[in-house]
């Protein structure tokens, strides 16, 4: 099924086509289709040339033909000849359809699949400040404009030329006078409709820009059904639609209007364009410096010029906005991407697990540090925990170590080596990261566990990770097991049931690093006795840095790193931390304190009343 | 997680007449337009095979007479066929154009005004994006088939007609070489047309598809760079883009194929006019006019063909839209006013539910044999687990829903007696999660009140505890609060959703509190609020808080579709039964929060993309 229709679509890095100069820049795009392109036009130019042909047999048909005294016998090659003419003009004009579906479509494929894998390879400082649906409309809308730019408006222009030199020459070896004559109108017609498309699609732009509000209102009229509803609001909402309706109305009304005028306004002009030609030729027939024949091709010919030209302000205007397009799609692609694989140092094995913090300072913004001097040191398979209020930097230390960021100063060592020095993708395979806010996918269940491992896994491998991960019997439950598609078209799961799938994915990977950001704080009380079981189980024998806010989640740990503002400010064992005071000791108190305040409440309500 | 709704592109492949005649009749109103449009549209595809015939003459009585005098007439007459048909141009776009707008005017009004009546059930099975699509694309489709379709049809058949009342006029027996002609046109422009349509379906569903995988793709971004995924999303999605070439590229060259085909065809009837016609000449049966005139009406003919196996293809479309577009439009609203049923100034009064039994499907029971009694003032609180009928309990009460079996009484009446704009009108509602409009906070707050005078306005915000942020921001009651309400906080919302609900003065009070937490000061403000609001109305409040509960005059435990327990805070926490256990756990969270020494920086992060996040609570 899937062949690569097009090899040539996957070898040219689109990188190489940024420029400033944007004809340059549609220009580089078409590398491997230039051929396409060219044979596209070339083909064109032959169509056309063999349609113009089919006007001079027709002079010769009634000049020669009609007056020969053979005429029997020269009729049917003339007819023969119709024919051919109309193969050969359909034979090159399919292929320049082709060729040009080839080009368009060719480079419309390498563009999307160079924007998906551009944009999962851009930095997660571009996509922190980078708006989702921003960057798809991009992807698609624009993408899709140009598309057409390269299927429609680049050869529709390239039509539009060729037919007007093809005829043009045609008329001229006619007669040079009226040839000139035939013209005359032609300048008019451009510069008005170069203007009336503009201001066109202005108008154009205004109704899409209603019709845009037109939805908002809509939207927020049916997700806020429940407030319509309950404030007995139906009327006010119906006015409310309505006035952005009429509006819609309005402009579209505007635009239609603009179209009434000018259509008829050019079909006046050429239509004087055609009657004065004609009547000039008609004259020079009687006068005798035409022929027939001549003036019957030259009335095909004269429509033929004609005709095309009203289009061509419309193709100019949409190429304007083909660029526009162009530019935005460019500037996603100008982003530099993050290299995956490059490294000093290439590691053959796993890794250890050994994590050195030296002085480690950080900020996505280079200005406003949020790490200021972070050291500690993590053995193979301990276990660290992270407290601290949000935005404190616990994040943010964890999030360097699969290199999502690279730190401003100090070191990191993992194993004794420089951070820097490992590849991306080694790092990011050798650590497992269980997020806050658990990210699945619409796909199946299964697809959804075994995302991420990089092999093909087998179903007891699967199960094995989800019976872990204490969700094998939910999943169980489903209509199609583990082939259920999660999201809008299968379940939906709940928070904790998402924080299990994901655990048995990060089970699945194996990693030797573990990343718990927060893991339990979105998950309901009753399931998170068996997330908390769950994620011991996975902690087992892998170093690991648990990020939370509450203290009984981190008492165990190895080493308890204290955060406040982005520096740590008390390390140490829970024994350590205890004896020693301060926040960590404070925190714990409360929790004493708590159960204190409660017995007292329950105690009021206990008295008679 | 997603925004985006696949699209689902069915068609019934087979014209449903009765769908058709429903499309045409909706512009019934307009049949002064759209006879407009068809009478000009015909004189200007009339005039089209005129100019031909025109042309014929020229030659014909002109030059090949070397008629000066003639030829000068027939160059007026051509002139003024030129105005004539320039001002029939303008006639039918601008009939046809305003009517297209009109109509799809029309339609969107009719279906907005009728979501406005639909009631919640039809709204919980049925996704936003869907309607939305009805809304704006399938009306847009039903107006073209009305209005441009049309008009392409009466063009076509009046300028194929024409034509061959123009060639039979000229020789009769050539004319019948052109009739074998056009059904061979019709039926292959009918099979390109449909291929075509096939792939451009294809390519349609292809791209939403491609759509939402760059959405998800883009929104786990994070997950997919954590799990080395690239290379194997970039394959799969190489997938896609391939198939989207391959149906691309098959229309398109289709397209190309297309005109050849048609154009071949016209040349070999072209072939066979000039042999038969030439041999006519030598017997005078034909004029060399007459030969081209038939063969600009030959090679003109495909267009007309063309346009007409397009319209074909489009009105499949069209009527698969309507179909969609009416089902929308004849779905029932199960909620409605009874006959006979009363206005009423107050729904103050005793509230009571008499076993009353509600499901969503019948299968699966939600409230069974439900009764209580609320009297007028009171103030209750609902707790227990999600799932277990607190929120169809206040949907009942509000009447978005009804009930099953059973009745709910308003000061003693069957409230089904009441018109629904009675109860509605009567009622103010706090969401869990505040919905607000697009616009200014002084028109979301008007909401409540729509003849608020600005003074009545900031009076509910200062009740609400709302009034000290509002002034504090740039344009005070006029800032506007963004789609959705994004411009502004959870807490802000709620806060303004509050002081709309107190705008309302409604008898019946119910709020769903929010379960994510806001800070301390927003919070106090909020509780404030709501004491305001209650202390004039009868209150249904689903509590996640704890001094919310406690204030309550009676608190009801909801589990499994009915009341486990129920007295006053003291009473139940005495009975050390659910209600004891599900206040215990939540009384420690609570403090814990308001202890949490870590709480105070929580806005501190700059780094927003994945900065603040709920907590839960278990109520």
């Amino acid at each position: 099924m899937n062949i690569n229709p097009l090899p040539q679509a996957y070898t040219y890095d689109l990188k190489q086509s940024v420029s400033d100069n944007r004809l340059l820049g549609f220009w580089r795009m078409m590398t491997g289709f230039r051929r396409h392109y060219f044979g596209a036009v070339a083909t064109l130019g032959l169509a056309s040339v063999f349609s113009m042909m089919s006007f001079l047999l027709i002079r010769y048909f009634v000049d020669e033909a009609l007056q020969a005294p053979n005429l029997a016998a020269i009729l049917p090659s003339v007819a023969l000849g119709f024919i051919g003419l109309a193969l050969l003009q359909g034979f090159f004009s399919f292929l320049s359809g082709r060729l040009t579906a080839q080009t368009a479509e060719g480079v419309a494929l390498r563009l999307r699949n160079y924007m998906f894998d551009h944009i999962q390879h851009l930095t997660f400082t571009y996509h922190d400040n980078m708006k989702t649906g921003e960057l798809i409309q991009r992807c698609t809308a624009d993408v899709d404009t140009v598309r057409r730019f390269f299927s429609e408006q680049a050869i529709g222009v390239g039509r539009i030329f060729i037919l007007f030199v093809i005829n043009f020459g045609a008329l001229l070896s006619l007669h040079v006078g009226l040839a000139l004559l035939s013209v005359i109108v032609i300048p008019p017609i451009v510069i008005m409709s170069l203007f009336f498309f503009r201001r066109v699609s202005k108008a154009w732009d205004e109704y899409e820009q209603q019709d845009a509000k037109l939805s908002t209102t809509l939207q927020e009229n049916l997700s806020g059904v429940r407030v319509v509803k309950a404030f007995a609001r139906q009327q006010y909402e119906q006015d409310k639609f309505e006035a952005d309706n009429y509006e819609k109305f309005r402009r579209g009304r505007r635009f239609m209007l603009m179209h009434s005028g000018f259509w008829p306004i050019t079909d006046v002009i050429c239509g004087a364009q055609i009657l004065v030609g004609y009547g000039v030729a008609a004259v020079m027939v009687l006068d005798g410096t035409l022929t027939l024949g001549a003036y019957l091709a030259y009335a095909g010919l004269l429509i033929n010029i004609i005709n095309p030209i009203r289009n061509l302000g419309r193709l100019i205007v949409q190429m304007s906005t083909g660029m526009v397009s162009f530019e935005r799609v460019m500037h996603v692609i100008r982003e530099e991407r993050e290299p995956l694989t490059e490294g000093a140092f290439q590691p053959a094995d796993s890794l250890k697990g050994e994590v050195v913090f030296n002085d480690v300072t950080f900020g996505y913004d280079p200005e406003a540090p949020v790490l200021k001097g972070i050291s500690f040191t993590v053995r193979p398979g301990q276990t660290v925990a992270l407290l601290g209020s949000t935005g404190s930097g616990k994040t943010s230390v964890v999030s360097l170590l699969p290199r999502f960021y690279d730190y401003t100063s100090g070191s990191i060592t993992i194993d004794g080596v420089e951070l820097r020095d490992y590849p991306r993708q080694y790092l990011r395979r050798q650590i497992g990261i269980v997020e806050q806010e658990p990210f699945l996918f619409s796909r199946s269940i299964r697809e959804n566990i075994t995302y991420g491992v990089g092999r093909e896994v087998p179903d007891d491998e699967v199960i094995a990770a989800a019976q872990a991960a204490a969700i094998h019997e939910v999943i169980e439950t489903f209509p199609d097991g583990y082939n259920t598609l999660v999201g809008e078209r299968g379940v939906t799961l709940s928070g904790g049931q998402k924080q299990r799938v994901v655990l048995a994915r990060t089970l699945l990977k194996n990693p030797r690093i573990l990343i718990l950001d927060d893991a339990t704080s979105s998950v309901d009380a009753e399931t998170e006795d068996s997330i908390r079981e769950a994620l011991l189980r996975l902690m087992q024998g892998r170093t690991s840095f648990v990020i939370a806010h509450r203290i009984q989640t981190v008492m165990r740990a190895d080493l308890i790193l204290v955060f406040d503002k982005g520096r740590i400010i008390q390390r140490g064992t829970h024994e350590e931390l205890m004896a020693a005071g301060g926040m960590y000791r404070h925190v714990y108190d409360l929790q004493s304190r708590i159960e204190d305040e409660l017995e007292k409440e329950i105690a009021s309500v206990g008295l008679p009343l | 997680m997603s925004d985006f709704h696949y699209e689902e592109e069915d068609f019934s492949s087979q014209f449903n007449g009765g769908t058709l005649i429903r499309i045409l009749q909706q512009a019934r109103r307009h049949w002064k337009w759209v006879a407009g449009f068809v009478v000009a549209v015909a004189l200007v595809s009339f005039l089209d095979a005129f100019f031909t015939y025109l042309n014929k003459l020229i030659i014909d009585e002109g030059i090949l007479a070397a008629d000066r005098d003639r030829l000068v007439g027939l160059m007026i007459v051509y002139a003024a066929m030129i105005f004539l048909q320039a001002a029939a141009v303008f006639t039918f776009i601008y009939l046809c154009g305003i009517l297209g707008q009109r109509v799809m005017y029309d339609l969107r009004k009719k279906v907005f005004n009728h979501l406005q009546n639909l009631s919640f059930s039809y709204f919980d099975r049925t996704p936003v994006g869907w309607i939305m699509s009805r809304v704006s694309s399938d009306t847009e489709r039903m107006a073209d088939l009305i209005t441009w379709n049309m008009l392409d049809i009466v063009w076509s058949v009046t300028n194929i007609v024409m034509a061959l009342v123009f060639m039979a006029t000229i020789h009769w027996q050539l004319t019948l070489v052109v009739l074998l002609l056009i059904p061979v046109l019709v039926v292959v422009a009918v099979w390109f047309k449909t291929k075509i349509l096939v792939e451009y379906r294809k390519a349609r569903k292809l791209n939403s598809k491609i759509t939402g995988t760059y959405n998800e793709n883009i929104t786990g971004v994070r997950v997919v760079k954590a799990l080395n995924r690239e290379a194997a999303n970039l394959k799969e999605f190489d997938g896609l883009t391939s198939d989207m070439y391959r149906a691309g590229y098959r229309a398109a060259w289709l397209s190309a194929l297309f005109l050849p085909v048609v154009q071949l065809l016209s040349a070999v009837a072209v072939g066979a006019i000039v042999w038969f016609g030439g041999l006519e000449t030598q017997v005078g049966g034909i004029t060399v006019g007459g030969i081209q005139a038939f063969i600009a009406y030959i090679t003109f003919m495909m267009w007309p063909v063309q346009e007409m196996a397009r319209v074909y293809a489009e009105m499949q479309q069209a009527v698969a839209s309507a179909e969609r577009f009416f089902s929308l439009l004849d779905s029932k609203p199960e909620v409605v006013n009874r006959a006979g049923a009363v206005e009423a100034d107050t729904m103050r009064g005793t509230i009571e539910f008499d076993n009353v039994t509600f499901y969503y499907q019948p299968e699966k029971p939600v409230l069974t044999n439900f009764n209580l009694t609320v009297k007028a003032g009171e103030t209750i609180a609902l707790v227990g687990p999600t799932g277990g009928g607190k929120s169809t309990i206040v949907n009942l009460l509000s009447r978005f829903y009804e009930p099953k079996a059973g009745v709910i009484r308003i000061n003693g009446r069957d409230y089904t007696e009441y018109t629904l704009h009675a109860i509605h009108a009567r009622l103010g509602v706090v969401l869990q999660t505040p919905h607000l409009f697009s616009g200014t906070i002084r028109e979301n707050i008007r909401y409540g009140r729509l003849e608020a005078t600005d003074a009545e306005i900031e009076e509910a915000a200062r009740l609400a505890g709302a009034h000290e942020f509002i002034t504090a921001l740039e344009r005070g009651y006029d800032e506007p609060v963004g789609e959705g309400g994004v411009l502004l906080s959870v807490g802000q919302k709620q806060l303004i959703s509050l002081a709309r609900a107190i705008l309302a003065q409604p008898d019946i009070f119910i709020m769903d509190e929010a379960t994510s937490s806001v800070d301390t000061l927003t919070e106090a403000l909020i509780q404030q609020g709501m004491e305001n609001v209650m202390k004039n109305s009868t209150s249904f409040v689903i509590a996640h808080r704890l001094s919310t509960i406690r204030r309550a005059d009676r608190i009801l435990v909801i589990e499994n579709g009915g009341i486990s327990e129920m007295g006053s805070h003291a009473e139940l926490m005495r009975q050390k039964g659910h209600y004891y256990n599900l206040y215990t756990t939540q009384f420690r969270q609570a403090l814990e929060q308001q202890y949490d020494p870590f709480a105070n920086g929580a806005h501190a992060n700059g780094h927003s993309a994945n900065g603040h996040h709920a907590e839960e609570n278990v109520a």
